[in-house]
């Protein structure tokens, strides 16, 4: 039995550290994201070499295991077979405690060289400055100029980017991982975090810390655009679409895109859409498991979502059956 | 002077009615009952185990939706932690420590009784959170405030979460006051510091670890319970109030937590290891005293798991290099049991197979836990599958591999009945490939992004990929798991067990020289301890005689 066992154990851990390989050639997780941000290139660059020195350190443990099990086997002797009566041995426990001193020093060497570019933003001349607000369960984000939107994060690519990042509510973890690492979002306290898009595109994230029922759902995308495309949105997308957005980022959720119900109950035939004072109600204070999303609006916000349900999303009374 | 009759009969404590049980005071039966009550909450929460990975399996599933999902993964924590590895080692230890030391009982045989009907307790209330209104807790085992705040967690389940921790609090407590005494003061003669059992030594360093970290929890629950309750607001940050309180009070037991729940599994390696080796520990100074270090480090390392809150880099900094000292202590004891399979006799009964798992997975979860300490990078991975996956390797790979070889090892000690070794082989093959195939993906999918205590996700690709392999993992791990239940089984209900005499492995240390299962007063007289190997050193003399 124990014969067969053991090739099968040491073909296992070999095929593991070769499969191990190919994927990580691929990088099918086996590495953080590729990143689009130089905090993100930092934080992957200690990553590799952390991989580096523990999968040293893992091959040489798992080798010495499999080596010692499969050599050192009975053999069919029996168990009143001492084996040798070694106690122990000085040199070699010092050995053993200095080596990993040794490379977790360098490793620490390391990490703290990379610090300054994962921390720091490099020096800019006109960095943009964003708040980024938790709440149970979508993200707002303020422009210097006044400009709000939900859910989407536009920002001109190249620009150094600082978030001022904070939670109306519990906590929430802000995270994009192609832009960095996570910042956690804590009510009564403002932690900041920046990152510089090095292209246009568009890139996810969602919330990594649990904040409720639908954390699942609370997710984040910025949208890094030339500047020029940037300045328009600010100036009119920003305004025109931001009703839509707070449906989409905020409402649908639950409720559905087209309000048809999903987690939370169908509301596009429900007439309070057209009420603006019942809507406010139950959007500002929360109502049952309903939370109360919009307790930090500004009245612009309110008038955007109640003007965009009203003719968008209700189908009158009768529709629904 | 009379003697009353009743005082001096001891009912044979292996073939009591149910009520000799709940009035026992005998460590061994409180023992049993310690590591019976675990083994029902381990498969209770490996059932919401593998809900939780039922509706992963898959994106957009419908299982197991938000609100219920977050009540399962929270008690599936909680009770992994403090309803059974906990208690199951507080049971071995039960029944161990004062057998390995020659003691008759524990030095405060009512109060342990006391510990383990308050863990019952505990779990009970825990448990009876399903119907409280609102449903169970589903803040997450670690319960953040606000999130555990009453605005945001009506109902009663977080209060019976808190109830029940706090019980189980004060059974542990109790528990370890018991161990420390009874270490300290009850050792055979001749059983100097330096001859205990190394299982001994990692109960007793256990026990000083939850005395000092046990009571930060306790404040940490009381003000959360209190803000609940009686309308303070410690952590309500619109009144003033501070969440990152909570979270320095719940790591600051919660990382000591860790080590209170792999030493004594360490422990049980070094127990196990060299008597299938046939060989003695290679340095036992190095290994004794690194679990000291363990120890000592544990407490110091706590913010590393707060890495994302926004402290200091100063702070960071030194959080991450003290996480990283404690690597050192344990590349000691990894080395050391290397170096006990060098040039043994390698018995392999399924007890070393466990032990031998042991080693190879926490090695994997020491190693990924490298980089979790290096702050930068936490701060990519941090609160993702990565982590999950780093510390099912050291709490399941690590702690629960070392307990199943325990099981094998002392079970016949126990019940008087070897568990079979067939059976044991395939429970170990399928719980150790099974386990692989579960946690090794997770690192993957953390690095892909995906956070934990997700209920539900909607990526195709590798996520999915992933995803499903690792709920199909869990299968295999759960087939392994009954396989012990059915081993049990076999060997007590269907009686094929095989008889245990009083030391079937040859082994070194005092519980081996009683009887199995030992008699109520453990042992008739005690054997001078001549070395950290009385038993060895007895069958020595015995063999020199005849």
């Amino acid at each position: 039995m124990r014969r067969k066992l053991l090739p099968v154990l040491a073909f296992a851990v070999a095929a593991t550290l070769l499969g191990a390989g190919a994927a990580a050639a691929a990088n099918g997780g086996f590495a953080p994201l590729p990143p689009a941000s130089p905090n993100a290139q930092g934080i992957k660059t200690a990553y590799w070499w952390i991989f580096g020195f523990t999968a040293a350190i893992f091959v040489l443990v798992e080798t010495l295991l499999v080596l010692f099990v499969v050599k050192y086997r009975s053999r069919g002797r029996a168990r009143t077979v001492d084996g040798a009566q070694v106690h122990g041995h000085t040199r070699l426990e010092l050995i053993w405690t200095a080596g990993p001193v040794i490379i977790l020093a360098i490793i620490a060497v390391v990490v703290f060289s990379e610090l300054p570019g994962i921390r720091n933003a490099p020096a800019a001349t006109n960095p943009l400055r964003i708040t980024v607000e938790g709440h149970q369960y979508y993200w707002q984000f303020d422009y210097p100029n006044g400009v709000r939107s939900i859910e989407e994060l536009h920002v001109p690519a190249g620009r150094v980017v600082y978030l001022d990042v904070v939670s109306s509510d519990v906590v929430h973890s802000w995270w994009i991982p192609a832009l960095g690492g996570k910042i956690q979002a804590i009510p009564g306290r403002t932690n900041t975090t920046w990152f510089q898009a090095n292209r246009t595109g568009s890139f996810i994230g969602q919330c990594a810390e649990l904040c409720g029922l639908y954390h699942a759902w609370m997710k984040a995308r910025v949208i890094a655009t030339s500047e020029q495309d940037y300045e328009t949105w600010l100036a009119t997308a920003a305004h025109t679409k931001l009703g839509q957005e707070e449906f989409q980022g905020v409402c649908a959720t639950c409720h559905g895109l087209s309000g048809q119900g999903g987690y939370g109950p169908k509301i596009s035939d429900n007439p309070l859409l057209t009420q603006p004072a019942g809507l406010e109600a139950i959007i500002e204070h929360g109502r049952g498991k309903m939370p109360a999303v919009a307790d930090t609006w500004t009245p612009e916000q309110i008038k955007a979502l109640e003007s965009y349900v009203s003719k968008h999303i209700y189908t009158g009374a009768s529709s629904g059956g | 002077m009379a003697v009353r009759s009743d005082a001096v009969a001891p009912v044979d404590w292996k073939s009591g009615r149910i009520a000799s049980w709940l009035v026992t005071v005998d460590h061994k039966r409180i023992g049993i009952l310690y590591i019976g009550t675990s083994l029902f909450f381990f498969v209770a929460g490996g059932i919401l185990a593998v809900l939780m990975r039922a509706q992963l399996a898959t994106p957009n599933e419908k299982l197991l939706t938000k609100g219920a999902y977050n009540e399962v993964l929270t008690i599936h924590g909680t009770t992994m932690i403090f309803l059974v590895v906990v208690p199951i080692l507080a049971g071995f230890g039960n029944f161990l420590v004062p057998l390995m030391i020659g003691a008759r009982d524990v030095a405060f045989p009512r109060l342990n009784a006391l510990s383990y009907w308050f863990f019952l307790l505990g779990g009970i209330v825990l448990y009876s959170s399903w119907f409280a209104s609102g449903g169970a807790a589903k803040a997450g085992w670690w319960s953040y405030p606000p999130l555990s705040e009453l605005q945001y967690s009506p109902g009663r389940g977080q209060d019976y979460w808190i109830l029940s921790l706090h019980i189980l609090g004060i059974s542990s407590l109790l528990g370890a006051i018991n161990f420390i005494v009874t270490i300290v003061n009850m050792r055979a003669r001749g059983m100097t510091w330096m001859r205990m059992p190394l299982f001994v030594w990692s109960i007793l360093t256990y026990s000083i670890l939850l005395v000092v970290a046990l009571p930060s929890i306790a404040a940490g629950l009381t003000m959360l319970l209190l803000d609940r309750n009686a309308g303070t607001h410690f952590f309500i940050p619109t009144k003033g109030g501070n969440p990152v309180l909570y979270q320095h009070e719940f790591w600051f037991f919660g990382h000591p937590e860790v080590y209170i729940m792999v030493l004594p599994a360490m422990g049980m390696v070094s127990e196990i290891l060299p008597v299938f080796a046939r060989k003695p520990i290679f340095g036992y100074k190095a290994v004794a005293f690194s679990t000291l270090g363990i120890a000592f480090f544990s407490l110091l390392v706590w913010a590393h798991h707060m890495f994302t809150v926004g402290m200091p880099v100063g702070l960071d900094s030194f959080f991450m290099i003290s996480s990283m000292v404690i690597a050192v202590p344990t590349g000691i004891k990894i080395f050391n049991w290397l170096a006990t399979t060098w040039r043994g006799n390698l018995q392999f009964d399924t007890p070393l197979l466990f032990v031998l798992g042991f080693i190879a997975l926490f090695t994997m979860g020491g190693l990924s836990g490298i980089f979790l300490a290096a702050f930068p990078v936490d701060w990519q991975v941090n609160d993702t599958y990565y982590v999950v996956a780093h510390f099912h390797y050291v709490l399941f790979g690590g702690s629960i591999f070392a307990i199943f070889g325990g099981l094998y090892y002392w079970w016949p000690k126990m019940f008087g009945r070897l568990l079979d070794e067939r059976l044991g082989k395939w429970n170990f093959w399928l719980m150790f490939i099974g386990f692989n195939v579960t946690f090794l993906p997770q690192h993957m999918l953390g690095l892909l992004g995906m956070p934990r205590r997700i209920y539900t996700y909607s990526h195709g690709g590798l996520w999915e990929g992933y995803n499903l392999t690792s709920s199909i993992g869990s299968g295999i791990m759960t087939i392994g798991v009954l396989l012990f239940f059915v081993n049990v089984w076999h060997a007590h209900v269907a009686r094929k067990g095989v008889r245990a005499t009083n030391d079937p492995w040859l082994a070194d240390t005092l519980e081996w020289y009683t009887t199995s299962p030992p008699p109520p007063h453990d042992f008739d007289t005690v054997p001078y301890v001549t070395s950290a190997r009385p038993l060895r050193d007895l069958r020595r003399k015995l063999a020199e005689q005849t």
